[in-house]
């Protein structure tokens, strides 16, 4: 707008000085080629000026300012679009520290459950075996036991057997009591003897 | 700068010792070249009306012209114009334009402000530039607000229009010369449209008349004396007298008187080689043609005639690119010269 006020000013200038320098060009009808008439120039300079304040502000305004329009809208969208970017990049790297931690996480998790699984396992393992070390060695001294029991069960019966056996044999011959002394004695030697060879 | 400053000298020197002769022949009675001893009486007798009775209605009738010479009524103005007419074989039908009083007088000259040939094309050119970059510009704000760009023919006007604008105009205006982009602008669609105009059917090339050149020159000149006081304020003087203070006072004298003359001599060369360039090439281009046109109807033969045919068809299609250049060149000196004045600090 100022700068067509500033024209319009340009302008009455111009006319001013085409009044000025158009007098010797007064004398028209002429068709020589190098003399200019009046009329045509008043006519070129009417029909330039009317066509400048049209053009500058129906065409080179409009197109000027769209095209201005334009090239800002470009550089807004440019500028939102590396924002955007940046942004975009900011939250990826935000999302892959996040991953990262998350699978780090994942990792120590499964490495303690791991871990934990193992000692779980170990523990249970050396309890089975505990258990079944107890087992074992109950196992073993019951059987110690019953030996020990059937033993002198079997000793007792043998020496019953050897006094019935013996006082069939010598009948009278020997008194109950000292004999099952004698009897015991030999067999307590020969239980030595046999755990001596054992 | 430099460079163009000494170009723009030797342009003055030139511009004066072209504008010796021409001043004299001003002085008398400009003399009418002779085709025949016919022509000339009408001639003389249609001077002498319009030098008497200026007010009488003219007795020059249309479609009477002087069979020897084609290509004068063609390259000049006139109060006939041709237009397309369904008559054999001519396919056209003189008009003759209406004449006004004459407004005035000056000098015991009648003043007179009738249209012509030329002022019809250069209306029709105006209505064109109107036309064609008024529709882009509607079409181009349209469009921004639906795709958000130009489509289509308005793409093409609105690349002519920015080319001209960023390339030519504010690209050679200097600092803040965006202003000045509007006239730069419309001196190179009116001058585009004009020149286009000459080469079609029926048209006539008012940009290869003096007084429409001239016109543009003067304008264009003002435009600059204007830009080079708005820019420097007082500084503007010492684009015309040249007063250099590096030298002794002796010399500056004497430099300054000599200078001082080239320098305004340089002043007023530019805007006169503006409308010489203009006016010399558009009219040496359809001289050109219908000098190539003529050869046939010289020779009556067909055998001859498709030689300078082909010739003036090569010329006319120079001549497409040359109405494309002048504009330019116009156009691009006018900011060319604006901007430095604009920048010209002594």
């Amino acid at each position: 707008m100022r700068s067509s006020l500033r024209f319009a000013r340009s302008a009455s200038f111009l006319a001013l000085g085409l009044l000025v320098a158009t007098p010797a060009a007064a004398h028209a009808e002429s068709a020589d080629l190098l003399s200019p008439s009046f009329g045509l120039m008043f006519w070129t300079l009417g029909i330039f000026l009317v066509l400048f304040f049209i053009l500058s502000k129906f065409a080179f305004g409009p197109i000027t300012a769209a095209v201005e329009a334009r090239e800002k809208a470009l550089e807004e969208a440019i500028e939102n679009a590396k924002r955007d970017r940046d942004e975009a990049a900011r939250i990826l790297a935000e999302h892959k520290a996040a991953l990262d931690a998350s699978r780090d996480e994942a990792q120590k998790v499964i490495a303690d459950a791991r871990l934990a699984g193992e000692r779980v396992k170990n523990e249970m393992i050396e309890a089975t075996r505990k258990e079944q070390q107890d087992m074992t060695d109950r196992a073993r001294r019951e059987i110690e036991n019953e030996k020990v029991r059937a033993i002198a069960d079997l000793r007792r019966e043998a020496v019953d057997l050897a006094i019935a056996g013996a006082g069939k044999v010598i009948e009278k011959n020997l008194d109950t009591d000292a004999n099952k002394k004698l009897v015991e004695s030999f067999l307590a030697s020969i239980g030595t003897g046999k755990a001596g060879t054992h | 700068m430099t460079n163009l400053r000494t170009t723009s000298r030797l342009l003055a020197l030139t511009a004066m010792l072209l504008a010796l002769p021409a001043a004299s022949r001003a002085q008398e009675p400009a003399p009418q070249p002779v085709h025949s001893a016919e022509t000339t009486a009408t001639r003389v007798a249609g001077q002498e009306q319009a030098l008497g009775t200026a007010e009488a209605e003219p007795a020059e009738a249309c479609a009477k012209h002087d069979p020897a010479d084609i290509i004068t009524p063609h390259i000049t103005d006139s109060h006939c114009m041709e237009i397309p007419w369904l008559t054999w074989p001519t396919m056209s039908h003189e008009i003759e334009l209406p004449r006004w009083k004459p407004i005035g007088h000056f000098r015991g000259q009648p003043i007179d402000i009738s249209p012509t040939k030329h002022v019809v094309m250069m209306l029709f050119a105006g209505f064109l530039a109107c036309l064609v970059l008024i529709s882009a510009a509607r079409s181009s704000r349209r469009t921004h607000a639906t795709v958000g760009r130009s489509t289509g023919f308005a793409t093409g006007i609105e690349s002519m229009v920015l080319f001209i604008r960023n390339e030519v105009a504010v690209k050679n205006l200097g600092h803040h010369g965006e202003g000045y982009a509007p006239f730069i602008l419309t001196l190179f669609f009116f001058i585009l449209f004009a020149n286009l105009l000459g080469l079609i059917p029926y048209g006539s090339t008012a940009t290869g008349n003096i007084a429409v050149t001239g016109t543009l020159a003067i304008a264009t000149m003002i435009v600059i004396e204007v830009a080079g006081m708005r820019a420097n304020g007082v500084g503007y003087l010492s684009t015309i007298f040249y007063w250099n203070k590096d030298l002794g006072i002796v010399m500056r004298v004497v430099m300054f008187l000599v200078m001082s003359p080239v320098e305004l001599a340089g002043k007023l060369s530019k805007p006169f080689a503006l409308a010489i360039r203009l006016f010399a090439n558009m009219t040496a281009g359809h001289i050109v043609v219908l000098a190539f046109i003529g050869l046939i109807f010289t020779f009556k033969s067909y055998a001859i005639g498709i030689a300078p045919m082909g010739m003036a068809v090569a010329i006319m299609m120079l001549e497409i690119f040359v109405a494309f250049l002048q504009a330019y060149i116009f156009a691009l000196l006018a900011a060319v010269f604006i901007g430095q004045i604009r920048e010209s600090h002594h």
